[in-house]
């Protein structure tokens, strides 16, 4: 084997060593990107009130006056439920 | 202004993970990493309003990589005069060690990541502010402004002045006069102290055809518009005292970082910094300039950061 055939083997390793390398950090910034999205949606799934009127990702209070709308009407809601119970529970004691 | 567009990539070498490290612009990366961080701080205690650190940790993050995005599109299309320039001609690009497409296509993913990621982890006027910044700083700054016109460092100095807005408009979904006030620092502070650092490079500068000021308008015109604009930073960089963002901890470090900001643009303003017969003692006072104006920033940024990130603020009155 001349001298140049062994340097081109060398540089021919050498360029798959660093491909490799390339790929395995690749593969790991995919990983992290898949788990970062997945336990973010998750906490933010967690602490949203979807039965208020609460959107998930636009939620950048960009629209404040239908945002104000929709907690106006999860709490007349509430207060239709909790009247509702009251109204039930004095029905039942009456009984 | 022309540019020596015949300078290629020298001879491929390969590259290693400190080449992609360094396409990032890593130094930039913790200034805007740490102001925005500042901006989010100050948001949690000034508005009372949490949030969870994870998703905070994450903005963040999307903050960092939205950064480096735009410096490896900044790397991009900068390429040509990075290899013309002395100071330059090492990076990633120029050394043959990324290809250029590379760079660009990494630029452009890590763009659409870091904006989804702040989405994901904030709200939509956050990823906003960070899509502004990317394209301000990659298109606006980078195509439009830096080869055309010696007040691309003041236009452009926008796109650094984001973050802490951005941190701010995480936390709570808007953007109040306080997180403007943060971003007003950092746009008058970037003229003085890039200025300071082109009073030294000018000549490389030149020879790569861009127009800085020293190179258009000459070192005298410069020092004198770096002293003009620490003179307009020093009521801006302590105006968190009236607003009530800062207090007795910003007011102390704050007062001492203005007189020696003052002090040092003063001393470059009596200096021959960037003349043709400049010599060592000149250039050290450009140089210490340019120093001491990160110290500065980082001095105001770190003194919020103690003050409402370790319960150490005393407000001195405020609106």
């Amino acid at each position: 084997m001349t001298e140049q055939m062994q340097a081109e083997t060398a540089d021919a390793a050498a360029i798959r060593q660093a491909q490799k390398r390339r790929n395995a950090w690749l593969a790991f910034a995919l990983v992290a990107f898949v788990v970062i999205v997945g336990v973010s949606t998750a906490l933010r799934i967690q602490q949203t009130d979807f039965s208020g009127g609460d959107r998930l990702y636009f939620s950048g209070y960009m629209d404040e006056a239908a945002s104000e709308k929709a907690d106006r009407e999860a709490q007349k809601r509430i207060a239709e439920r909790q009247a509702a119970e009251a109204a039930a529970a004095a029905e039942a004691s009456d009984e | 202004m022309s540019v020596d567009m015949t300078a290629q990539q020298t001879s491929p070498r390969l590259a290693t993970a400190r080449d992609y490290v360094e396409l990032l612009k890593p130094r930039i990366m913790m200034l805007v990493v740490f102001t925005a961080l500042a901006g989010l701080v100050a948001a949690v205690s000034l508005s009372g309003q949490g949030v969870n650190p994870v998703l905070a940790t994450v903005a963040i993050l999307a903050v960092a990589l939205g950064s480096g995005a735009a410096g490896a599109i900044n790397m991009w299309y900068d390429a040509d005069i990075d290899a013309v320039m002395t100071r330059t001609s090492t990076r990633p690009i120029p050394s043959g060690a990324v290809p250029k497409d590379e760079a660009l296509a990494m630029g452009l993913i890590m763009s659409g990541v870091s904006v989804l990621l702040m989405w994901i982890a904030a709200n939509v006027l956050a990823a906003g502010l960070l899509a502004l910044s990317i394209v301000y700083y990659g298109w606006f700054y980078t195509m439009v402004l830096k080869r055309r016109t010696a007040q691309n460092i003041v236009i452009g100095g926008a796109a650094g002045a984001f973050p802490p807005v951005i941190g701010w408009a995480v936390v709570t979904g808007t953007t109040p006069l306080d997180a403007w006030i943060l971003f007003a620092i950092i746009f008058f502070w970037t003229p003085p102290h890039f200025w300071a650092l082109s009073l030294v490079a000018h000549k490389e500068y030149k020879k790569a055809g861009v127009p800085m000021l020293p190179v258009t308008n000459g070192a005298k015109a410069t020092r004198l518009q770096i002293l003009i604009y620490t003179i307009l930073l020093a009521p801006i960089g302590l105006s968190p005292l009236v607003t009530g963002l800062g207090g007795i901890v910003y007011g102390v470090i704050g007062a001492i970082l203005t007189v020696g900001f003052m002090y040092h643009a003063g001393k470059v303003w009596r200096s021959k910094a960037g003349e043709p017969d400049a010599g060592d003692a000149e250039r050290k006072i450009a140089m210490s300039m340019f120093a001491f104006s990160i110290l500065y920033l980082f001095g105001l940024f770190a003194a919020l950061i103690i003050e409402h990130g370790f319960g150490l603020y005393f407000p001195l009155g405020g609106l």
